[in-house]
């Protein structure tokens, strides 16, 4: 069943331009120029219910933008949106009751006092029975571990304990979409993959719809089946995880440094870097294994660190351009 | 109608007891803003008493009335901002485009803004207006009970006149300005004599910026109450009222979010 489809969505941002200085500012006062900014080209998707959908795209592609305009904030200039049969622009209020949203960058907790007030506070905006309310944030306390967290006022909360109260905060009134707008953002390993676990959970437990919008390419490897590439406002990708991750993502980074010098020489490695102590290589894992390499590169001496890691998105996202020889304009 | 109308009610009250909580927590801040701008006030007071030693009335006002207007708008004003503290923010949470979070509820979205935020020196405002008319006015049941209601039909109207300022900000992208300009004028006209008023400036304060409803009006209803003179008041605030919620919702169609942290403005 189809929870959210969305048909040549459009966004357009009228912006007031100058030109630099003073006397630009003067001409500006004088006669004001104006340019369209198009932030949101022509997109058309659609989601099942229950999926795992990751939307990503470098900064600036029309993510956070496309999910203002399915959860209601912003008005789309042309376009049919419907997400659980509404129409987010006319029927905001409504909608709101049945999703979820979760922008790493804005909080929904006051930030003087502790969640629990703010978790109170927000079940009886959606008006929530009391004893409801208090049966899922016990359920909520335990599955997101923020048990000892609740008196404490959020201020005085770190950025990963704070996010996980945030995410908890979002699910109170058991919505059927989640939208997760950069969930993992500034978050160190550790933290990460308790979130992306946490994701996993909630989608697994209770069939709740997830959109996840994010740069890391380690949250949508591990969270979605399917995913969407936006740049510049427009899809550019939209395949399974695994096609993705098969065609795209099969480039790793090794980083490895020794306690003595060492030579590459003879390996049959694509060497970003050699420096004698560390050295710098890429792995295509579809055509070499990655186990193979890395103790190929263990024998050449002893180790003192290693790290192996996906390329950043944007170089995967102009892996696909190369690949698909689409937008001509390359990547900002 | 009704059933909406008790929701908005049971939600301000929440945020009211929230808001309240949260000022709690930092409790020397919270006694040291409501003392100080208790103390701040009284100073005007000497400033008017030392003029009425000198002459008996001003614009027919005695000090006794001088006062009334003084607390009534100061009361009034605190109460606006103890309940809808926000609407002082607005045009700022325009500009930054914090909005968001309150398009996400299922609630009307200008009271959701509003009544959540709170200005703790607003209580000083407050209890300084009370204490100022039960010294000036003495302790008469009717008349207490009449000042109560002035402070809620004021603090309607500061709030609206507070909204439509800050609403502009959706037109004109920065509306601090103008609307720390108009508060300035309301609050100056409302805490002098009506009787000072006349002509254009008199058309003014029954109008654009109705001062009038706020003290003056009340005043008058203090000293001798006119029913007639009493609806005019009420159907006064009930059109701000209505006028301030359609205009804000005109402006929130051209609301457009943003992703800003901190920004230069």
């Amino acid at each position: 069943m189809k929870i959210i489809t969305v048909e040549n969505l459009n966004k357009s941002f009228r912006v007031k331009t100058k030109e630099q200085g003073l006397r630009g500012s003067l001409k500006a006062m004088l006669s004001p120029t104006y340019r369209e900014v198009q932030a949101v080209k022509d997109i058309s998707l659609e989601v099942d219910k229950g999926e795992v959908l990751a939307f990503i795209g470098p900064n600036g592609a029309g993510k956070s933008t496309t999910i203002k305009m399915l959860t209601g904030i912003l008005q789309p200039t042309s376009g049919d949106i419907r997400v659980l049969g509404l129409n987010p622009a006319i029927d905001r209020r409504k909608l709101s009751y049945s999703i979820g949203t979760v922008f790493g960058q804005k909080s929904q907790l006051w930030f003087h006092l502790p969640p629990i007030d703010s978790f109170n506070l927000l079940g009886r905006i959606y008006e929530m029975e009391t004893k409801a309310l208090s049966r899922r944030i016990a359920y909520l306390t335990e599955i997101f571990e923020i048990e000892e967290l609740l008196d404490i006022p959020v201020r005085k909360l770190s950025l990963g304990q704070r996010i996980r109260c945030e995410i908890a905060a979002s699910l109170l009134h058991s919505p059927e979409i989640v939208f997760l707008d950069e969930p993992t953002i500034g978050l160190d390993v550790v933290v990460k993959q308790k979130i992306r676990d946490l994701i996993k959970t909630l989608s697994k437990e209770s069939q709740t719809t997830i959109f996840l919008t994010s740069h890391d390419a380690g949250d949508i490897e591990q969270l979605c089946k399917r995913a969407i590439i936006i740049n510049h406002g427009q899809i550019v990708l939209n395949e399974s995880v695994k096609n993705l991750k098969y065609n795209y993502m099969n480039q790793k980074v090794i980083d490895i440094k020794y306690s003595d010098e060492v030579s590459v020489e003879g390996l049959a490695l694509k060497v970003l870097k050699s420096k004698g102590y560390a050295i710098k290589v890429e792995v295509d894992s579809s055509d070499c294994d990655i186990d193979t390499v890395v103790s190929n590169l263990m024998k050449l001496g002893k180790v003192v660190d290693i790290t192996i890691s996906d390329p950043p998105l944007e170089e995967i996202i102009s892996g696909i351009y190369q690949h698909n020889s689409i937008g001509g304009d390359g990547l900002a | 109608m009704l059933m909406e109308a008790k929701k908005n009610l049971r939600l301000i009250a929440m945020y009211f007891k929230f808001n309240l909580s949260a000022a709690m927590e930092y409790r020397g801040s919270f006694l040291i803003q409501t003392f100080g701008m208790i103390l701040n006030n009284s100073a005007f007071i000497y400033f008017w008493w030392i003029l009425f030693s000198n002459i008996d009335s001003i614009g027919g006002y005695g000090f006794r009335e001088v006062m009334i207007i003084w607390s009534i708008s100061s009361s009034a004003y605190g109460l606006g901002l103890i309940f809808f503290g926000n609407s002082i923010k607005l045009s700022n949470m325009i500009a930054k485009g914090e909005l968001d979070s309150y398009l996400l509820q299922p609630k009307d979205v200008l009271i959701n803004i509003i009544a959540s935020g709170t200005i703790v020196s607003a209580w000083g405002d407050l209890f300084y207006g009370l204490i100022l008319f039960t010294i000036v006015n003495g302790f008469n049941p009717i008349h207490t009970l009449l000042f109560l209601l002035f402070c809620v039909t004021g603090a309607l109207v500061i709030t609206s006149i507070l909204i439509i300022t800050n609403t502009l900000a959706f037109f004109i992208g920065d509306a601090q300005g103008i609307t720390s300009l108009i508060t300035e004028f309301l609050i100056t006209f409302s805490i002098y004599p009506e009787g000072i008023y006349s002509g254009f400036t008199k058309l003014i304060i029954f109008t654009i910026i109705p001062a009038a409803f706020i003290s003056h009006i009340p005043v008058r209803l203090i000293n001798s109450f006119n029913p007639q003179l009493f609806l005019l008041l009420l159907a006064a605030v009930v059109a701000w009222l209505l006028f301030t919620y359609l205009f804000f919702k005109w402006g929130l169609k051209r609301y457009e979010s943003g992703n800003l942290i901190v920004n230069k403005l």
